[in-house]
């Protein structure tokens, strides 16, 4: 897996958010960006999923450009994204937002002869995961009576449902009690054996945790690249966050 | 946009008690009852087409109508000026129909609420327009003449109104059938996704404009077959058929019965045709009790009456 970003700008009337950023990714890792509120952080991770188109600059994915694809083709090359606010299917259980997501994992969604339910293999696929995720005492509970923290679990197995080849995790412990937290991070560092993440969080502590190297955002811009220790010990990182 | 509770065993239940009830019906009533299940039948037909799109994808269409009417003219010409028989006839106009639902579908299906049903409006009332004043279609004075399937040739006489009402519930089978299908495989569950959260079905490489049109082309077919089984019920088409209002008492109905469950659509269908009808035989101002049925069932009733059904099935368990 190889993810390129090269001289990104992106502008919003007079603001420019994104700033000559250049992101490189060339073997699996777990990749994190990192900002204060206003960092362009997010902006950042729309522009890798699809959902905002940058004013220039390329993405490459596996050596392809991929700045005319949209959010739906994205996804199919396999850059899977999970939401900072819940996105999940509020009428469905767990076990059926999964076996939906591992639909497309399988490239069955156009098929219409037979039942998704009654489909053994997803079924496997989908208590698999559930597993993963810590979901599978949850299965038959509907998304929208889950426990929030178990929301944000659910809305991570959606993702990998999808048998990504890059997960892109948008502040995944948001809005989430510390215990709950600790155990996200658990679950993301089980999922970095297998996938390689790039992570965009608020909460410095859980980056340094997961993120095998950390890309710093002020204002539009990257000040500063490295891995949890030197981000740390960074005067510069450390002035933009506390102004010290 | 809400639908009812995704429930097959329920959907099951209820579809055979209904068929049960058209079958006794039939059977047992009078000429005139046999022709009124017929006309239920088709309605539902034409409920089901509406709650498959409502339901799956999340279309509210208030041009549907112009289906049903497409239906119900590609039957009669096609059986009159080119003497295709009236069975094959209604084959072609589910193509028909499918067709011209790709085609406007292909456009429109990406609009959201409000617009969807606007352009579903507009493009409903040109085709009004258009019939009402084409001469080919027969103008205000519609079409008629129009004959029954001939299976003579294996003793059944169609113009018999308990056969043709027979007919009329096998096609409902039919498509009851191939819907349920559609509904619980992994095209109709990622239809009921985009329903419920379009944009996570986009992030997870869904083709959400494919689904959908095939979704609208597919229910546009089913209404096209519900015009022209009405057609052949009748004996004449008049351009009134493709009117809005018949739309939305399209909508009215699997509001009623419940939006999602199929035989939900089949149960709505049944029930509001029966009271206009037999209200309209009591008193003049039925549609004011039609009306406030209505309302009463949308603020309280939210899954309407297969919202009903779940919970006396749940107390039952």
């Amino acid at each position: 897996m190889s993810l390129s970003l090269n001289n990104i700008n992106k502008t919003f009337g007079s603001v420019k958010v994104l700033n000559n950023v250049s992101i490189n990714s060339i073997k699996k890792e777990c990749l994190g960006i990192i900002g204060p509120n206003g960092a362009g952080k997010s902006t950042l991770f729309k522009v890798i999923s699809g959902n905002l188109k940058q004013d220039t600059g390329d993405i490459f994915f596996n050596d392809s450009n991929i700045n005319n694809l949209n959010i739906e083709k994205r996804a199919r090359l396999g850059i899977s994204q999970s939401f900072q606010k819940n996105s999940l299917f509020s009428e469905m259980t767990v076990k059926e937002s999964l076996m939906l997501a591992l639909s497309h994992k399988y490239k069955i969604t156009f098929n219409i002869l037979h039942s998704l339910l009654d489909n053994k293999t997803i079924n496997i696929d989908a208590k698999t995961i559930a597993k993963d995720t810590g979901l599978l005492d949850y299965l038959d509970i509907k998304s929208d009576n889950l426990a929030y923290g178990l929301q944000r679990q659910l809305e991570l197995g959606i993702a990998i449902a999808c048998n990504p080849k890059l997960l892109l995790l948008d502040e995944p412990t948001a809005g989430m009690s510390p215990a709950e937290t600790k155990g996200i991070i658990i679950l993301i560092k089980n999922l970095s054996i297998k996938y390689s993440i790039i992570i965009v969080e608020h909460d410095m502590d859980v980056i340094y945790e997961l993120a095998d190297r950390i890309y710093v955002l002020d204002r539009g811009s990257l000040i500063f690249e490295g891995d949890a220790k030197s981000v740390k010990e960074s005067k510069l990182v450390q002035k933009i966050y506390l102004g010290i | 946009m809400r639908a009812a509770n995704y429930n097959p065993k329920l959907r099951l239940q209820l579809m055979i008690i209904l068929l049960l009830l058209a079958l006794i019906s039939n059977i047992f009533g009078s000429y005139f009852t046999r022709f009124f299940i017929a006309e239920i039948t088709i309605l539902s037909i034409f409920a089901m087409s509406l709650d498959f799109i409502a339901s799956r994808g999340g279309m509210i269409s208030l041009g549907h109508a112009m289906f049903l009417g497409i239906g119900a003219y590609a039957s009669a010409i096609l059986t009159i000026n080119y003497g295709i028989s009236p069975f094959s006839s209604t084959l072609y106009t589910f193509l028909v129909g499918a067709i011209i639902g790709i085609i406007i579908g292909y456009f429109i299906v990406l609009l959201d609420g409000i617009f969807f049903i606007m352009v579903t409006l507009a493009l409903g009332e040109m085709f009004n327009a258009w019939v009402f004043t084409s001469d080919y279609l027969g103008g205000s004075d519609g079409i008629s003449g129009i004959l029954r399937p001939n299976f003579l040739i294996l003793g059944i006489d169609m113009n018999n109104p308990l056969i043709f009402s027979f007919y009329t519930i096998l096609w409902l089978l039919g498509i009851y059938f191939i819907l349920t299908k559609i509904t619980d495989s992994p095209l109709g569950r990622n239809l009921d996704a985009i329903r419920q959260n379009k944009d996570r079905i986009s992030a997870i490489g869904g083709y959400t404009k494919a689904y959908k049109t095939i979704a609208f082309a597919l229910s546009a077919g089913v209404a096209s077959i519900a015009g022209s089984l009405y057609v052949q019920l009748n004996g004449f088409i008049s351009p009134e058929l493709t009117h809005w209002t018949v739309s939305g008492e399209g909508l009215i109905m699997i509001i009623v019965g419940g939006i999602g469950s199929i035989s939900g659509a089949i149960l709505g269908a049944t029930v509001v045709h029966i009271i206009q009808h037999e209200l309209s035989n009591i008193i003049n101002w039925w549609m004011l009790v039609i009306g406030f049925g209505f309302i009463f069932i949308v603020l309280f009733m939210k899954d309407g009456l297969w919202g009903l059904l779940e919970q006396i099935q749940k107390r039952l368990r």
